[in-house]
């Protein structure tokens, strides 16, 4: 086992590196756009003698332009998806590619027998969700580029007839102020997330939710221009604090149950114990709150709609599929790693499978009931939320401990494949809706009628993504939802099993997680209703106007960039590409 | 000549249409519009000719002398064309995959099943262009209709239960947009029906074979992410090799055969899930009313076959019964309502609910010539049904109308209308020497066969179909008088025949009508082949078991 200063040598220092791009990204972020002819005056009487220290002062056109902190952070969010995806492609098998970082700052090879308490972990499982988690911020990233000045355009033209227009430097600095503003908390989001990834203590797991989830409560309120904005953000802000609390004193039980919060430890004493200790169990039913409102399961999603309405199409993006998937790996960490029994059924199973249930059925019933484009994607992220927790049924069933993962390991690929392709298609669909939000539309179906007409490729590319959604086949939609029936199936069907000739008796000898495959494959069935009417508004009723939409050539590259993903990952050589991805990653958990 | 060095035929009869369809549908869209008109001209006459070009390749095909195949001894569960034989050894090679970790594969094939379909629908393609040669926007017209050849021949060559599904939700679309786009007065209601009822529909069946997707617990390969494979081919293997304890149990097996028999019965369509049927045939166009009559219903029966009974042989038995109650209802009632209709497209649509009765009926005889009869018999109404609607079609052309008894002695009129509006009616009641008679009297001897003078019901059924028959022709073309009596709709103005492209198409679908009556072989022997196969190997074992 090597034991190594973290950068001591390359090797040590590339494990860490796309979070080091990030912070390199966010220090650039505060730095360069207060870079100007700043001068300090050196303090001798008589003299003016002033040595330029480029901070502060009259800023350089080029770091006042509202244009650098998108870039700044598009880029870094580039460069840390990449460095993500390259770690995972160079050595593909996680077993070799495992490193531990302990509180004392050291990198050890392997997590078995150090000293020092781990607080990170980096395996393939921690990498695949960093590239989820990058690639849905840095989509967000491209979309709000040049989205966001500081006095909306149609408001300039009634500030100039009103004789308040202010001078064009100062307002362009003003735009650049509240790009820095919003870049800052999106990459700090990213920062968050990746803690949460890699966190090998719930502690540290805890302060990575918090991070991420404060800083996307701001996000979520930013658009101040829209009067929904604020309320949304402070209703999300405070339903999440309450859960945050409720699961921080979960944290606070469970430590005070086995004296510290290493994952590994907890698992351990878990195990260890004879019967469930009722402070335990406590500890984490609280836990569970907190995880809960994060991929809004059923009884906590009551603020998900509202929020993903009021905030910017593209950071609801964001909530859908980056802040889910973060969820969910709080969930797989702390249900799953921490726990799973040695054998046998783990006790969650029928609450998580009736929470599942729920879940699904709600969301998409209150979709099709919704006639908001936004606040159906919001619901239709609720019923997603369902289908993956009816996964985690089915993983509560197997023994993913004892010898034989290669069930489990195909439950949690199916979810990573799952949360991986959402990126794609969901967040594609909330850039769709972004660029009608830049006219101020985008709230109401009708402002979906005639896309067609106006925008053929977009529309169709709108059309693609709820397809995908609804799971139509040959999309990557459909390969998702495939592979998490085929889990639960798994999970529940033995080779040896026979059946009774009764068509009743064979349906009563099923095991009832069993049914949940059927559910989800039901609701997406129902489901495609309400995401069909979206291609059938677009295409069949008449547009309110034939202009076209803005121009924004970056995020209609990416819109087709998503559609060209959905359209690949579904079938073919790429699908097959992701698939080994994730299949690494769903060892690596396990391992 | 070898077929096969242009790559596998069925490849190119699937994807070339689909591929060239929306090329074409991409120049009519791009043309300039002061030239659209005429580049549309040029555009339709490329399309035809792409259509007679898959038609002649799908002739070749079939002639012995070209293609080197014997059709009548090709074996159960072996397919010609097929692009990945021994699927299980090709699938583990990563030969014809699609996507590996799923187990599914670009796997196309024809037998004596699917052959006669495939060479149906290269047939009525043009046939269906010919007959609605001057459709408003016909380059986009044309361009839909030769997308639909691309997904119809897929739903019938594909051995990979996901592609086939794919082609069987792929067919929808285009029809849909033919309904909804070129329809008549009621289109959006008709076009949404149309999609709802099947749709939904097919996500049961969609579920059956999903079922048996996950359950067939048979490996396929090691590096499979699910160790399961879409493949029919496979899964027949399987469920002849395991028998009653394929899926698990019986049990199981009669549930999928419930799922599935949901979605192929909507498709056919069978009562009860048949009242989509007459909407969308009112509102379709000629052209799609043919092909949706012509082919898209005898997906239904082709996948009852390929999927339902043929994997599922157990729990075709034991619901016997319940496939010959339907296909009764089916054949009775489509008939009595018939009777009732005083529109005539309406009427037509309900005979075919009431001949898709039949090949129920012959299925469930479970008798060789039984099953070859149904076969033959979605291959005879697929060349009968087209040649109604076009007649149909014709009328509401020319004369504005479709309601019966508003017109009297149209055959005095237009000679030629009257003229094929007779063959078709005839073919289409039965008459001997034209191709419905020898479905009609294979499923009938198969049905005494096995179920003894219950052979009268069905054969009674036969005399309300000629009488429907005979008493809308006698008030439509005939009566009257010298002068006849025209319709209102005309507003006076003369009536005329109808025009050379319609007279053609009509033309070639009655000459087969006749040919196929007089010389069934050609198609009738690969069938019994197939059906006499499917009973020894597939059925005989079971029903020995059941009834011993």
């Amino acid at each position: 086992m090597s034991t190594v200063a973290l950068f001591s040598d390359p090797q040590t220092a590339s494990a860490l590196l796309p979070e080091f791009t990030l912070i390199v990204g966010i220090v650039l972020m505060i730095l360069v756009p207060n870079l100007g002819k700043g001068t300090f005056r050196v303090p001798i009487p008589n003299t003016n003698i002033r040595i330029p220290y480029l901070l502060g002062g009259d800023r350089f056109t080029f770091t006042s332009s509202p244009r650098i902190p998108g870039t700044i952070s598009v880029f870094t969010l580039l460069f840390s998806t990449s460095l993500a995806l390259w770690s995972q492609m160079e050595t593909p098998i996680s077993g070799s590619n495992v490193w531990c970082i302990s509180t004392a700052g050291e990198a050890f090879a392997s997590c078995a027998g150090m000293v020092d308490p781990s607080i990170f972990q980096i395996d393939g499982f921690s990498r695949l969700l960093e590239i989820v988690f990058y690639g849905s911020l840095m989509l967000c990233a491209i979309a709000m580029w040049s989205r966001m000045p500081a006095t909306p355009r149609f408001m300039i033209h009634a500030q100039v007839l009103a004789g308040r227009r202010e001078d064009e430097r100062i307002q362009k600095l003003l735009d650049n102020r509240r790009q820095v503003d919003f870049h800052l908390l999106l990459l700090m989001v990213a920062l968050g997330m990746s803690v949460v990834a890699l966190a090998s203590d719930v502690f540290v797991l805890f302060i990575g939710l918090e991070l991420a989830s404060l800083s996307s409560y701001v996000l979520i309120a930013f658009m101040k221009e829209n009067e929904e904005a604020p309320e949304a953000g402070m209703k999300y802000f405070i339903l999440g604090s309450v859960a945050s609390a409720v699961g921080l004193y979960g944290i606070s039980l469970l430590y005070l149950w086995n004296g510290n919060l290493q994952m590994a430890d907890l698992a351990a004493s878990w195990q260890a114990m004879d019967a469930i200790d009722p402070m335990a169990l406590t500890g984490i039913a609280f836990l569970m709150v907190t995880i809960g409102f994060k991929v809004s399961a059923a009884p906590f999603h009551l603020a998900t709609p509202d929020a993903y309405t009021g905030a910017a199409s593209p950071v609801a993006g964001v909530l859908a599929t980056g802040s889910k998937a973060m969820g969910f790996v709080v969930l797989l960490r702390v249900l799953v790693t921490i726990t799973m029994p040695e054998s046998g059924e783990a006790f969650w199973v029928p609450i998580v499978g009736l929470l599942a249930a729920i879940t699904m059925t709600w969301g998409n019933l209150g979709a099709l009931s919704s006639n908001n484009p936004k606040r159906m994607l919001a619901y239709s992220s609720v019923a997603h939320a369902g289908y993956l927790l009816a996964a985690v049924a089915a993983l509560g069933l197997n023994q993913a401990r004892a010898g034989d993962h290669v069930i489990s390991e195909l439950i949690v690929a199916a979810m990573l494949f799952h949360l991986t392709v959402l990126v794609l298609f969901k967040l594609g669909s909330f850039l769709v809706l972004s660029m009608l939000e830049s006219e101020g539309r985008g709230s109401k179906l009708e402002d979906l009628y005639g896309l067609a007409k106006r925008e053929p490729l977009l529309a169709t590319a709108l059309f693609v993504f709820m397809l995908a959604l609804a799971g139509v086949p040959p999309l990557a939609g459909f390969l998702s939802k495939l592979l998490l029936v085929s889990g639960i199936v798994d999970a529940t069907i033995h080779t040896s099993m026979t059946f009774d000739d009764g068509i009743l008796a064979t349906l009563q000898s099923l095991h009832w997680v069993v049914y949940l495959g059927l559910l989800v494959f039901l609701n997406s069935a129902l489901s495609l209703y309400y995401y069909l009417r979206v291609g059938w508004v677009m295409f069949f009723e008449e547009p309110p106007t034939r202009k076209r939409m803005v121009y924004a050539p970056f995020l209609r590259i990416t819109i087709m960039l998503c559609l060209v993903g959905t359209l690949a990952f579904g079938i073919g050589p790429l699908a097959d590409h992701l698939m080994g991805l994730v299949n690494n990653a769903a060892i690596a958990f396990f391992a | 000549m070898d077929l096969m060095m242009f790559g596998n035929p069925l490849t190119l009869l699937t994807l070339g249409p689909i591929v060239a369809g929306f090329v074409f549908m991409f120049l009519a869209w791009a043309s300039p519009p002061s030239k659209r008109e005429e580049i549309s001209q040029y555009i339709r006459i490329l399309i035809f000719a792409f259509s007679l070009l898959l038609l002649s390749l799908s002739t070749l095909m079939f002639l012995e002398s070209y293609s080197g195949i014997s059709w009548t001894s090709i074996g159960l569960n072996n397919y010609v064309y097929d692009n990945c034989v021994n699927a299980d050894i090709a699938l583990e090679a990563g030969g014809c995959s699609l996507v590996d970790g799923f187990g599914v594969s670009w796997h196309v094939g024809v037998d004596g099943l699917s052959f006669p379909m495939v060479w149906l629908t290269t047939l009525l393609i043009p046939v269906a262009m010919l007959v609605e040669w001057d459709a408003k926007k016909g380059a986009q017209f044309h361009s839909l209709i030769l997308l639909m050849e691309g997904a119809l021949i897929g739903v019938f060559v594909s051995l990979d239960l996901f592609v086939f599904y794919t082609f069987w939700e792929l067919s929808l679309i285009p029809m849909f947009f033919l309904i909804l786009l070129w329809g008549g007065d009621d289109r959006k209601y008709a076009a949404q029906k149309f999609f709802i009822y099947t749709f939904t529909a097919s996500v049961l069946m969609l579920l059956g074979i999903l079922v048996m997707y996950y359950f067939n617990r048979v490996p396929v390969w090691d590096g499979n992410f699910t160790g399961r494979a879409f493949d029919v081919t496979l899964m027949a293997a399987s469920s002849n090799q395991l028998g009653s304890s394929f899926l698990g149990g019986v049990g199981m097996q009669k549930t999928v055969f419930l799922l599935l028999l949901v979605g192929f019965a909507a498709k056919m369509p069978s009562v009860p899930f048949h009242t989509w049927l007459p909407d969308a045939h009112v509102q379709a166009p000629t052209a799609g009313s043919m092909l949706l009559a012509g082919v898209m219903l005898k997906m239904g029966a082709y996948g009852f076959i390929r999927i339902a009974v043929e994997l599922l042989p157990g729990a075709m038995v034991y619901f016997q019964w319940l496939i010959v109650i339907l296909g009764m209802v089916s054949l009775v009632y489509g008939a009595l309502v018939c009777l009732g209709q005083t529109n005539l497209k309406r009427m037509v649509a309900y005979s075919s609910v009431s001949h898709m009765g039949l090949i129920f009926l012959g299925i469930a005889t479970m008798q060789p010539l039984g099953i070859a009869g149904a076969i033959f018999m979605m291959l005879a109404h697929g060349i009968i049904s087209p040649h109604l609607f076009a007649v149909c079609g014709a009328f509401k052309h020319h004369y504005h109308t479709l309601e019966i008894g508003s017109m009297r002695g149209i055959a005095k009129h237009s000679p030629w209308l009257g003229g094929h509006m007779m063959t078709a009616w005839m073919a289409s009641l039965g008459l001997p020497l034209m191709a419905g008679f020898v479905a009609e009297i294979a499923i009938m001897i198969a049905f005494w066969m096995t179920f003894g003078w219950l052979v009268i019901l069905p054969a009674l059924t036969l005399i309300i179909t000629a009488a429907y028959y005979l008493w809308s022709m006698q008030r439509t073309i005939f009566e009257g008088g010298d002068e006849g009596e025209l319709p209102e709709s005309l507003q006076g103005e003369d009536p005329v025949d109808i025009t050379w492209h319609e007279n053609a198409g009509m033309i070639v679908l009655a000459g087969f009508a006749v040919l196929l009556g007089i010389l069934p072989f050609i198609f009738f022997d690969m069938m019994s082949a197939y059906s006499g196969e499917f009973v020894a190997e597939v059925l005989l074992d079971v029903l020995n078991e059941v009834k011993p």
